[in-house]
């Protein structure tokens, strides 16, 4: 069966500046999927993942989401699409004066006509998947890390979106939490049917939770596939990527020009 | 508006349009409050023509069964399709309700 193509980049260019952040990506998703974005440390992922949600637009090249070109779309359209995604930011982004149970009912009481106690059921209904039924009354201040990454999970789902975009889920956490974390989108993506489009560096949570791996570099797709096919990919940058060695093609350090020109200067 | 009702042996029989979701559900839930204004004992909802729901019809559907309950009021589910029927599984909101296949079924047994 031909699989239903969700998000499509083609050649995407963008440039803060002088500097091209973005040097011709082109990728597609596929619905259903969870679909990991890696590479280091400033090489685009969160500059990328600001263009397919369509906060930020390109230069040039196209891009689709769930069928509409980003770079055409009316306000109309992109508030209808804004509709069908839910964003999980790398912070969690909580409010810190609402309690829990506010800030996953924000979505729901901007954007619907529900009634307080419909939307106060959709958000027991919500915190129960991310295991934190009964956190309603709590401010955002009293809880850990992990846990706040989970309330920002339970909000982006508020609205049973089509597609869901994590910037670094799982950063900051020890092993064990991000493993939970880890384990609930898979479980959403697959319970909910959600599409899952995730930016992490953590090599452990990229194996354990795509379908397929997009790898970054200096702004260009240096290899795309399934988890499998990365796994084994001859390129000697992915190789260094997923072991992390300091030492091969990839350079960790990306100065414009020479240190003592720089200096001197 | 996507419901349509009709009164069958002393109970009321609601049919459900189309996809049950943050679009239709507030409309929906007005139709039941209208019902549980009138303390109607038993309802049955038919889903035979519902072709989605989503979380805020579960919760929609939760929030007319919470508020029947403060009556004694009762509801039941029929003709759900095999997906829906997953949705309430997987939701864990299977046990709340009662959920009977058929209508005639669900009409005849409700006692
Ligand atoms: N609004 C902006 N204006 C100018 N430069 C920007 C802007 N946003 C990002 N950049 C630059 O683009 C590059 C890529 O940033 P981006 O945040 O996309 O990296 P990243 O891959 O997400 O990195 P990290 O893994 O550290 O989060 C960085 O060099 C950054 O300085
Ligand atoms: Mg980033």
């Amino acid at each position: 069966m031909e699989k239903e193509v969700v998000i499509k980049a083609e050649n995407v260019i963008k440039k803060f500046g002088e500097r091209t952040i973005l040097n011709g990506i082109s990728l597609e998703v596929y619905r259903g999927d969870t679909f990991v974005i890696m590479g280091g440390s400033g090489c685009g992922k969160s500059t990328f993942l600001r263009h397919i949600t369509g906060a930020l637009k390109p230069d040039s090249g196209k891009i689709y989401l769930l069928g509409k070109d980003l770079t055409r779309v009316s306000d109309d359209e992109m508030d209808a699409l804004k509709k069908k995604i839910g964003m999980c930011f790398q912070s969690a982004a909580l409010f810190d004066s609402m309690t829990v149970g506010e800030n996953v009912s924000l979505p729901l009481r901007e954007h619907t006509k529900l009634e307080r106690g419909v939307i106060d059921i959709v958000v027991k209904m919500k915190l129960e998947l991310v295991g934190l039924r009964g956190f309603e009354d709590l401010m955002p201040s009293q809880l850990s890390g992990g846990m706040r990454k989970r309330v920002g999970l339970a909000r982006a789902i508020a609205m049973d979106p089509e597609i869901v975009f994590y910037d670094e889920p799982t950063a900051g956490l020890d092993p064990i939490v991000a493993g939970v974390i880890d384990k609930l989108i898979l479980d959403l993506s697959k319970k909910l049917s959600i599409t899952s489009i995730v930016v992490t560096h953590d090599m452990k949570s990229v194996f354990s939770i795509a379908d397929r791996v997009a790898m970054l570099y200096e702004g260009k797709v240096l290899e795309v596939g399934t988890s499998d096919e990365i796994k084994r990919s001859n390129n000697p940058s992915v190789q260094q990527f997923i072991s992390g060695s300091p030492d091969g093609p990839i350079r960790f350090f990306q100065q414009k020009d020479d240190y003592l020109e720089h200096l001197i200067r | 508006m996507p419901i349509r009702l009709e009164n069958k042996n002393n109970l009321t029989v609601c049919h459900i349009d189309g996809e049950i979701d943050i679009n239709s559900s507030p409309g929906i839930k007005k139709a039941f409050d209208k019902l549980i204004a009138k303390k109607e004992p038993k309802v049955v909802v038919n889903f035979s023509k519902v072709s989605y729901v989503d979380s805020s019809g579960l919760a929609t559907l939760v929030e007319v069964l919470k508020n029947m309950r403060t009556y004694g009021g009762r509801l039941r589910l029929t003709n759900l399709s095999p997906k829906i029927k997953s949705l309430f599984e997987i939701t864990k909101l299977e046990k709340l309700f009662d959920i009977v296949a058929e209508e005639e079924e669900a009409i005849s047994t409700f006692m």
